[in-house]
């Protein structure tokens, strides 16, 4: 592969995916820098794209290059970059503002509607030889973190914000639904911070071991126990439902001494029963965040929210702050999310690692892949 | 045809003033908006930097257009302009952030580093024919409004960010606003639009009293003869004013005076808030162990920030705030010099220099 050349893992349309090649990005504005891609995690957004076509209003109409999850290392710089030389490690943050709306003057970049955000339709993704993005949305590496710890900065970002929303502070019971890689992270970063107790949630006994013992993030875990196959087959009513999820919230208190309840309570999984049994849970007063993506519309426990004073907030990508304190919170050690990579592939193998985060099981966690070789 | 002369009011050195053919601004990036402007409001800025030809570190070393409280018609937009047209009235907000610090990225561009305002040095001000401005920087003027009334959004503007963003100021709060000149009496409109008790102006200057008390304020102080020891000029004031037990919730100074300062923060209840607004000397005697052991909330205010804009128009739109009325001298573009020269005293609050298209005559064509 010569150096005009860029390498690339496109979508083209549902299902159908290609190695090819596109243009190599060049330098267009003053604060403009490339970056050779070093290393990429797959999220599952990546491969909800390339399964369903769709993510609710960002349709894909055209292919894409995929990827968003990513580090690399600068190779040219615009005329006003003064944050970074060429030959630096970045982390990028993979979704540029626009600068110029309502939501970015007053800081919250994270809904401005005209991002470009690697990998969301229309705009490609970051599994190339070559990225282009804005200098202010790479952060230097210290010389010991590798790529790969560059790249897995995007969930830990994902997590600090999520952190951040809740207002997760030192002192406070924390529980988290979900221990796959976003729910592993937010642990992570809820302990880092000085949470009293963390506990992790999940109804995967090896996901729950991840969290006890191997990456050590939870303080206890707990698998929620399900209501029974009725003798008859017939499914429960939503008001059956509803009344185990607030059992199930007893029980959790019960067993972990939660008291009145934990201050927050995050959900990174999107499912039903877990977002009932998380407003359930939450201490009056308390705040419930809602991090996971499943359905866009569940059976939600309205009147407890409304009696309990209970604060409810959605969390979405990153704000202003969020990617350097990932950054840091990696470099100092303090979060170690290699611990959560499953499957390492070369760039020409990206398919089959796209293909090993579909299958899924409780062997795939965090699947990386690796820039172009030279 | 020749190319339309930018006719500029410059500051050469203190006191040296004139007037000067610029050349036309040009649209140089896709967002910009070129702008008529019809009306600029003086600031005390202004006439510093006139009277002084600086401000702290900010030094005039090249000749500077003066002015930045401006309104003005949209005349030219950039190719991806979307929120304005071309005949639109706008306020202008005349300060462009960096957009890509931490400041700017965290949506308190006011605080960015790198911030070119209008007549701060080393750029030029607003007293000019075309002005050229990024369209987020330009907001939109309700047909009902004068140009006039829009360029004192950007005072009100300064005073909505005082009163809202930094003082927090809510529906029965008891305020009390150290300074009667357009800032303060802004400070004291904000309040009584948003619900306040009791706004106490306090000034030393009968005339601004007056017209406190006839614009906004509720209770109005002549500080004149008020004890130089601190506790007891704020216990004069609080009596005076019947402000409640206890104190005042807010104290905005907009003096930028030491005394103001320090028997403001004697003024304010336990737990409330203190604005500094004003600007005065760099170094006070300040009452640092009453800010203390009340456990103030001791706030800086400077400029605006996203949304001050749009909520100071609203303010004039709907009539909650009248500005019409503090505008006490209207003066024509060619006049500029006679204005600033007479802005060191008496009895006018704001005078406002219409842009040179109001003239039947350029100035450097005469």
């Amino acid at each position: 592969m010569t150096s005009t050349t860029n390498p690339s893992f496109i979508l083209r349309a549902v299902k159908d995916v290609v190695l090819g090649d596109i243009p190599k990005p060049q330098i267009e504005g003053a604060h403009d820098v490339i970056v050779k891609v070093g290393q990429t995690g797959i999220c599952g957004s990546d491969v909800h794209y390339w399964q369903r076509g769709r993510i609710g209003d960002f349709v894909l109409n055209s292919p894409i290059v995929l990827g968003h999850e990513s580090s690399g290392t600068v190779v040219e710089i615009g005329a006003a970059v003064k944050n970074l030389r060429v030959g630096d490690k970045v982390a990028i943050e993979p979704g540029v503002p626009c600068r110029h709306c309502e939501y970015c003057r007053s800081g919250s970049y994270n809904l401005c509607p005209d991002t470009v955000f690697a990998a969301t339709p229309p705009h490609n993704g970051t599994l190339s030889r070559f990225y282009k993005t804005a200098s202010d949305y790479c952060y230097p590496l210290p010389e010991h973190m590798t790529l790969e710890d560059g790249a897995l900065c995007e969930p830990v970002a994902v997590a600090v914000q999520i952190c951040k929303v809740g207002n997760v502070k030192a002192g406070q019971k924390v529980v988290v639904f979900g221990c796959g890689p976003i729910g592993l992270l937010v642990q992570s970063v809820a302990k880092a911070y000085g949470a009293k107790v963390v506990i992790g949630i999940d109804i995967s006994q090896s996901r729950l071991e991840l969290a006890s013992s191997v990456l050590k993030c939870a303080d206890g875990v707990f698998s929620p126990p399900s209501l029974p196959k009725k003798p008859d087959g017939t499914a429960y009513s939503i008001d059956e439902e509803s009344e185990h999820s607030a059992k199930v919230a007893q029980i959790i208190k019960d067993n972990f001494m939660l008291g009145e309840g934990p201050e927050v309570v995050i959900d990174a999984t999107g499912a039903q029963s877990c977002i009932q049994t998380g407003v359930n849970l939450t201490k009056k007063g308390g705040t419930y965040v809602q991090a996971g993506m499943g359905r866009e519309n569940v059976v939600f426990p309205i009147t407890t929210a409304c009696i309990r004073d209970l604060t409810i907030r959605g969390s979405i990508r990153y704000t202003a702050g969020v990617y350097p304190q990932a950054v840091d919170l990696v470099a100092s050690g303090k979060i170690q999310p290699q611990k959560l990579v499953t499957h390492r592939f070369r760039f020409e193998e990206a398919e089959q690692a796209f293909e090993t985060v579909r299958r899924g099981g409780e062997d795939v966690l965090k699947v990386m892949i690796e820039g172009v070789r030279d | 045809m020749a190319s339309r002369t930018n006719s500029s009011f410059v500051l050469f050195s203190p006191q040296n003033v004139g007037f000067e053919d610029r050349p036309e601004p040009q649209i140089s990036d896709p967002h910009e908006v070129l702008l008529r402007i019809k009306s600029t409001g003086i600031c005390g800025s202004d006439v510093h930097y006139y009277n002084h030809g600086r401000i702290g570190k900010y030094e005039v070393r090249s000749p500077m257009v003066l002015g930045h409280e401006s309104a003005g018609v949209v005349i030219k937009v950039g190719p991806k302009v979307t929120t304005v047209k071309i005949g639109d009235q706008v306020a202008l907000e005349p300060g462009i952030c960096c957009r890509y610090c931490v400041y700017c990225r965290k949506g308190i561009y006011n605080l960015c580093p790198k911030m070119q305002f209008a007549a701060t040095p080393p750029f030029d001000g607003t007293l000019c024919d075309v002005y050229c401005l990024p369209e987020d920087f330009c907001h939109k003027l309700p047909d009902t409004l004068s140009l006039d009334e829009g360029a004192m959004a950007e005072p009100l503007s300064v005073a909505v960010h005082v009163m809202l963003k930094q003082a927090s100021v809510k529906f029965g709060d008891q305020v009390v606003v150290f300074g009667a000149g357009p800032i303060g009496l802004l400070c004291c409109a904000v309040a009584r639009a948003y619900g306040a008790g009791k706004i106490v102006a306090v000034d030393i200057n009968e005339a601004r009293l007056l017209f406190a008390k006839r614009y906004a304020a509720t209770d109005v102080i002549n500080a004149t003869t008020t004890s130089k020891d601190a506790t007891e000029a704020a216990a004069m004031i609080s009596k005076k004013a019947h402000v409640q037990t206890g104190g005042a919730d807010i104290v905005v100074d907009a003096s930028g005076v030491e005394s103001s300062i320090r028997a403001g923060i004697h003024i304010v209840k336990p737990g409330g808030t203190f604005v500094q607004a004003g600007m005065g000397r760099d170094d006070v005697n300040f009452p640092i162990a009453a800010m203390c052991s009340k456990e103030l909330h001791v706030k800086g205010s400077f400029r605006y920030g996203p949304g001050d804009y749009e909520c100071a128009i609203k303010l004039i739109e709907t009539g909650k705030v009248d500005v019409a009325s503090l505008i006490t001298d209207i003066v024509p573009f060619e006049q500029a010099e006679d204005a600033f020269r007479g802005m060191s005293g008496g009895n006018s609050i704001k005078t406002v220099i219409r842009g040179p298209s109001m003239s039947t005559k350029m100035p450097s064509q005469a």
